[in-house]
């Protein structure tokens, strides 16, 4: 009787099979799924833009300000650079002039 | 898998083709309609963000069900933990959702397939929608589940054993073809 049984169930297997096949077939998508997916989709890549957009604003800006920032900076040493030159040359005048003015002290010393 | 070197995914194309897939199979998994729902969704917004490491359609098709069976087993966990937590059984939950999910369209025989189905253990319930729905065959379910042939073998087996089992009894008239 077992035997049978299990004979019976052998023989049955491929058609519940079958029937398992037809069965579970695949389901409709649920109406609006894929709108509401191309529609997500969407923001996020506007969301990925705006974001981009706004780090290539930041990262110009930044540029933008270190540029101004060396200028300032390269014409504030240039100024300091020409300031001592000028200063050197002030004192280099001096110097000559206090030099000549001791030779002509003391040419006057020896004519006296 | 095919590789194809000039072929470029187009993600409304891929969701319009998989959509039914990745729906159908969430679905069950789970066993609940609304949380499949939920899930497709993420799944399919997943690919959007990784469509560029998508090489093909038939690594598309890969990738998605993949996604879909792990994103499947993490939503069951969580609920699993939830239900642990609360003190309720995640099968009667699951067997109460079964309750109310439509069956209009549906054929007697695959409502209570899909009744039964969710009451297999996750593995094997894995390995027979994946042989049923999707028509793989084991060596290709053994890649997708990431199993080795002899397990997915196996489970398929036992699944299917315990299904027709249950099916018996609550089936005769359909599985004997009355």
């Amino acid at each position: 009787m077992e035997h049978k049984d299990m004979e019976h169930d052998e023989k049955d297997l491929p058609e519940f099979e079958r029937k398992l096949r037809v069965a579970m077939a695949r389901r409709e998508a649920p109406l609006g799924l894929k709108t509401r997916v191309l529609a997500q989709a969407r923001e996020r890549r506007q969301g990925q833009r705006r974001l981009w957009w706004m780090i290539e604003r930041i990262a110009a800006t930044v540029v933008l300000a270190a540029a101004v920032g060396g200028f300032v900076e390269y014409r504030h040493i240039e100024e300091v650079r020409k300031g001592e030159a000028a200063k050197e040359q002030v004192l280099t005048a001096l110097r000559i002039t206090g030099r000549t003015m001791s030779r002509v002290q003391e040419k006057l010393a020896d004519e006296r | 898998m095919r590789g194809n070197l000039s072929w470029q995914p187009d993600f409304e194309e891929l969701v319009d083709e998989h959509q039914s897939m990745v729906f159908s199979l969430a679905l069950r998994m789970t066993g609940d309609r609304g949380l499949a729902e939920e899930l497709a969704q993420d799944v399919l917004l997943e690919l959007d963000r990784n469509l560029g490491k998508i090489k093909s359609p038939d690594h598309a098709r890969f990738w998605l069900r993949q996604v879909t069976l792990h994103r499947s087993a993490d939503a069951l966990r969580r609920k699993r933990a939830n239900a642990a937590t609360l003190g309720t059984d995640v099968w009667v939950e699951l067997e109460e959702r079964h309750g109310f999910m439509e069956r209009d369209a549906e054929s007697p025989l695959g409502v209570r397939i899909e009744e039964l189905l969710a009451t297999l253990p996750e593995s094997q319930r894995a390995a027979l929608v994946l042989r049923y729905q999707e028509d793989l065959t084991p060596e290709e379910i053994a890649v997708t589940m990431q199993s080795p042939v002899a397990t997915v073998k196996s489970q398929l087996q036992r699944g299917l054993k315990l299904l027709r089992m249950r099916a018996s009894s609550t089936l005769k008239e359909y599985v004997r073809g009355a």
